[in-house]
């Protein structure tokens, strides 16, 4: 029996080929969306989870932000960890983390860069439940000196021979051999903190590099701070005990917080992260568009399978006079229901294993459908088996239900509620598409209002060079032929000015120093705001195109470093001053120094587009981390970037022979901070025409069902002289309310869902009109097509046909 | 002369076959005839009355209606021809169900471009005629078969055509009701002077015209 109905069901498929095409084809659509949607936020969501890790928590700082506490850092001090343990018997655990930056490995003085690194405690191993491949877990990170590699890194330094017992040297400090005592697997650990290699903690308090920190002290907070709880301790009694708690010696107006680890790369957005983390709002939205587009698909199934129903009524008054059972016809079509989907998932998956190369592009991840991607995926397949089977139930109860007595005589059968049900469906399909295309032409109106937004600095043609010298130590004679090599540069005919910053607009965290007090030049120090500072040379500023609005930049001066410092606007008003130029040449103190104000720079956007502009002050210093380098724009047009960038990095070589060298243009690195954004603003996009799809083709669904429905009507109105386009304003007007009626539900839902984005980000655009009438718009023509083709042919009908009386 | 049809073929082709619907039709109407057509299921008795109607091609020969050469009339010409001189009357009536008897009558005013004050007195006057005023509120489903087909007579009596062509009228309804639409019928080809052409089955419905044409397998015999 069932033999026989797949069997007759693969004929039907076969002979409606453009039904049984556009029914698999959106179904397909759906579960391809879904599955691929589902792979990329699983793979955002599998972040940091390990054996035990939902006992392990981050300690950060909050800061006192105007008199409240506010999530500050996202790392504690060097004594945070053994403080909170020894106060809490809860604490089993801790590791603390030291990020070394712009690591370089020496093997056999070949340089390696781009390894990231850090100095850990030997708890590593047991906090992040992780183990090694080669060593001994128990003794890797004990002594001094210790390193542990990641595969790849072993891999890379020393091919496919034995790590464990070799030496390494890290540029910086040359006199000190490192031994490698353990490899470790990362491959599959998706973690917010990245380690491709570890360095025994105990390092850390001899090791040269390290001399001037502070290392018994609550000073510098910059150790990422991971705690394992006991199981079954009540975390949220532990964090406020932990909030409480004012160690001993501790004098700043902060306190301790816990996190769990595992919702840190989703939502934690601290300053200094450990590395970019993900958005937990944009993968909650993208989690919301997987269903929406699966649920569509399936409406659209429904609705596409009810209304071409309508055609086979005929077969099944036949079936029926003939002696079929009502729950016999219900198998039936249920067996084609069934062959559909199985269809449709099939070309799903082949979908997805061919998007997936272009996907991954897209999302810049490199996601797989291997076995324990699958597995992942495994939840949502009950959830798409069910939907596929209550879809599938409903044509064939609405087809098993017709009677067979007017079926027979041409009476095809409308029910009234089937009609509402499929009315309810587009109205529902046409919700969330309005809703998307909304959401998608305010996101990508948000994008281009922060990509346009001046940043108050002009980072046009801007490089900045850095690189490690590896073979002497920064001494005095490296500052000379540093100064050397700034004067090199100035003499090429590409470069229009050279200039010196710790850091720069666009930047990470690393050279840029965060503080809670300063004392303002009426003596009154504040204690309970965030302020940020770095160094630079006196021409960083005519450079990068600042401009002030009261004083100058510091004086060159003989020794290259004075007390002078250059405040932004921002700062002015934390200081509570009116007028900037008030501020000149008053003395400010911070660091237990004094400090000389000598210019006011406009405000500019340090930390990207995302974050507002916080108060900064730039300190002259002698620095060497970032040459900044201004193309000359025409010498460039003339001979090309390339050109130009191969002198650059051949002048550095031959001041700094023994060094590694890396460039970066300023404004790509600025834009990239909304890299995230961008991305998930397109597939926002393509999913969006996906679900538009989705929706037109259950329109189509509809509209012929109509047609058929009216087909009488059609043919009368059309004898009694009714035109062409009489027929089409008559078939077409439902729709077009329908549409509206969308449109009227779906606005405030865009709205909505955009006012909660835009929360995300400090300069918002504003939610216009236009972008609701545009998207209503552009879902109407899209409703009015869709339509127009059935009902057209439905018009242009003889129609002799319809009025046949037989 | 109302309508000449020459020499009028119209076929199909079905397997290689060219089967014949109509062959070699000639027919001459003159205004205020009452033209009956029979002949057995399959004679092509609809689809010449189709053809006069202008709702159905054919392949060969020549039409004319009212001086224009129908078969060489576009599509939209012909459209507005048959909507200005043409009604048609349906063996099921085809009454658009949602409709009220006032509105089945009003619509193919509507159609038309009457305005709205012409229309009102257009339908009064038509259901004054037909004596159906007080149905005018009521469903077609809350009529009989007899008063339903009225409505679609009166239809297509609405906008004043020279020519009716009725399907078969009578064939869903009893004798009685059969009988009174039959009589409407002589009444509206004699007194007010609408020829008409009907297709039937039966002899006696066939008497009511002036001229019967007997159709078999497409051919006038």
């Amino acid at each position: 029996m069932f033999k026989l109905f797949l069997k007759i069901a693969t004929r039907y498929l076969l002979k409606n080929k453009l039904y049984s095409f556009i029914n698999i084809f959106g179904l397909a659509i759906g579960i391809a969306s879904f599955v691929l949607i589902m792979l990329y936020v699983n793979y955002e969501r599998s972040y940091d989870k390990f054996e035990g890790s939902e006992n392990v928590h981050r300690v950060f700082m909050d800061y006192l932000e105007g008199g409240e506490y506010v999530p500050g850092d996202a790392n504690a001090y060097i004594v945070s960890g053994p403080a909170l343990k020894e106060e809490f018997p809860e604490i089993e655990n801790f590791v603390r983390f030291r990020r070394i930056r712009d690591l370089v490995v020496l093997n056999n003085n070949t340089p390696y860069d781009g390894i990231v690194g850090s100095l850990a405690d030997p708890e590593y191993f047991d906090v992040f439940d992780h183990g090694l491949v080669k060593g001994d877990v128990n003794t890797a990170l004990n002594e001094p000196y210790s390193v542990v590699l990641s595969t790849s890194v072993a891999q890379k330094l020393f091919g496919d021979g034995n790590p464990i017992g070799q030496s390494l040297k890290i540029a910086g400090d040359a006199t000190v051999t490192f031994t490698v005592t353990g490899v470790m697997d990362n491959t599959n650990r998706n973690t917010h903190i990245k380690n491709d290699l570890l360095i025994s903690f105990k390092t850390f308090y001899t090791w040269k590099i390290f001399e001037n920190d502070w290392k018994y002290t609550w000073n510098q907070n910059e150790y990422y701070t991971y705690v394992k709880v006991a199981a079954n301790t009540d975390v949220e009694l532990l964090n406020k005990k932990i909030m409480a708690f004012v160690p001993k010696g501790f004098e700043f107006k902060e306190r301790h917080h816990m996190e769990p680890i595992e919702s840190i790369h989703l939502y934690s957005n601290k300053p200094y992260e450990a590395g970019t983390n993900g958005n937990g709002n944009n993968i909650k939205l993208l989690s919301i568009i997987a269903f929406i587009t699966l649920l569509l698909s399936w409406m659209n199934y429904m609705n596409l399978s009810s209304s071409k129903s309508l055609e086979r009524a005929k077969e099944i008054g036949i079936r029926k006079v003939v002696g079929g059972k009502k729950s016999q016809l219900t198998l039936q079509f249920l067996s084609e229901s069934a062959l559909l989907n199985f269809m449709a998932i099939l070309l799903a998956l082949g979908a997805v294993f061919l998007l997936l190369p272009g996907f991954n592009a897209m999302v810049g991840q490199n996601l797989g459908l291997d076995g324990t991607q699958l597995t992942a995926l495994m939840p949502y397949l009950g959830i798409m088996l069910l939907g596929a089977s209550l879809a599938a139930l409903y044509p064939a109860f609405v087809l098993s239900r017709f009677n067979p007595a007017k079926v027979l005589k041409g009476q095809v059968q409308t029910s009234k509620n089937g009609l509402h049900f499929r009315r309810a469906l587009i109205i529902t399909q046409f919700v969330a598409t309005i809703s998307l295309l909304i959401c998608t032409l305010m996101a990508n109106k948000q994008i281009n209002f922060l990509k346009n937004r001046p940043i108050g600095a002009n980072l046009d043609q801007v490089v900045a060079l850095k690189g490690q010298i590896l073979d002497r130590a920064y001494d005095s004679i490296f500052y000379k032929d540093f100064d050397v090599l700034l004067e090199e540069l100035k003499r090429s005919p590409y470069v229009a000015e050279v200039g010196c910053t710790g850091t720069y607009p666009g930047d990470d965290f690393s050279n840029m120093n965060s503080n809670i007090q300063l004392t303002f030049p009426d003596g009154h120090t504040d204690e309970t705001h965030i302020w940020y500072n770095y160094g630079a040379r006196p021409n960083y500023f005519n450079l990068m195109g600042m401009d002030f609005v009261a004083g100058n930049a510091f004086l060159q001066t003989a020794e290259k470093w004075s007390h002078n410092v250059v405040v932004n606007e921002e700062m002015v008003r934390f200081m509570g001053i009116e007028d900037p130029n008030a501020l000149i040449g008053e003395t400010i103190k911070f660091w237990g120094q004094d400090w000389t104000v000598s210019g006011v720079v406009e405000d500019y956007n340090h930390f990207g587009m995302k974050s507002a502009v916080v108060p900064i002050i730039i300190r002259h210093d002698r620095n060497t981390q970032n040459v900044l380098v201004k193309l000359d724009q025409k010498a460039i047009t003339m001979a090309g970037v390339d050109k130009a960038l191969n002198e650059l990095e051949q002048t550095w070589h031959q001041v700094f022979p023994v060094s590694t060298y890396n460039y970066t243009f300023l404004d790509q690195k600025f834009q990239a901070l909304f890299n995230e954004d961008q991305k998930f603003a397109k597939a926002f996009q393509i999913f969006t025409l996906l679900a538009i799809l989705i929706a037109s083709l259950g329109l189509f669904g509809l509209t012929s069902y109509t047609c058929i429905q009216r087909k009488k009507e059609i043919g009368v109105r059309k004898v009694n002289g009714a035109t062409i386009a009489q027929i089409l304003q008559l078939l077409n007007q439902n729709f077009i309310k329908w549409v509206g009626l969308a449109f009227v539900i779906a606005v405030p839902i865009a709205w909505f869902a955009m006012d909660k984005w835009l929360e995300g980000f400090a300069y918002k655009t504003t939610i216009s009109w236009w972008v609701f009438v545009l998207g209503g718009l552009v879902a109407l023509s899209i409703a009015i097509l869709t339509v127009s083709w059935q009902s057209f042919r439905a018009a242009i009908a003889n129609p002799v046909e319809s009025l046949r009386d037989e | 002369m109302l309508l000449q049809l020459n020499n009028i073929f119209k076929w199909v082709n079905s397997g290689g076959q060219r089967i014949f619907l109509l062959k070699d039709i000639n027919l001459n109407v003159n205004e205020g005839e009452f033209i009956s057509i029979m002949g057995p299921s399959g004679s092509g008795k609809s689809t010449l009355l189709n053809v006069i109607g202008m709702l159905d091609g054919f392949d060969e020969g020549e039409y004319h209606f009212l001086e224009e050469s129908v078969h060489s009339l576009k599509e939209k010409h012909r459209a507005n021809l048959y909507k200005e001189y043409i009604g048609f009357v349906f063996q099921s009536y085809h009454l658009l169900d949602e409709l009220t008897v006032k509105e089945n009558l009003e619509m193919p005013l509507l159609y038309k471009k009457f305005k709205g004050s012409e229309r009102k007195a257009m339908v009064a006057d038509m259901l004054d005629r037909f004596n159906i005023v007080g149905k005018k509120d009521l469903f077609p489903a809350q009529l009989s078969g007899g008063q339903q087909q009225l409505v679609g007579i009166a239809r297509a009596l609405i906008s004043n055509p020279k020519l009716i062509l009725a399907d078969e009228p009578t064939g869903n309804l009893n004798s009685a009701q059969g009988e009174e639409i039959m009589e409407l019928f002589k009444k509206l080809n004699e007194e007010d002077g609408v020829t008409i052409i009907q297709v039937t089955h039966s002899e006696k419905n066939a008497a009511y015209g002036s001229r019967i044409i007997n159709l078999l397998d497409g051919r006038k015999v």
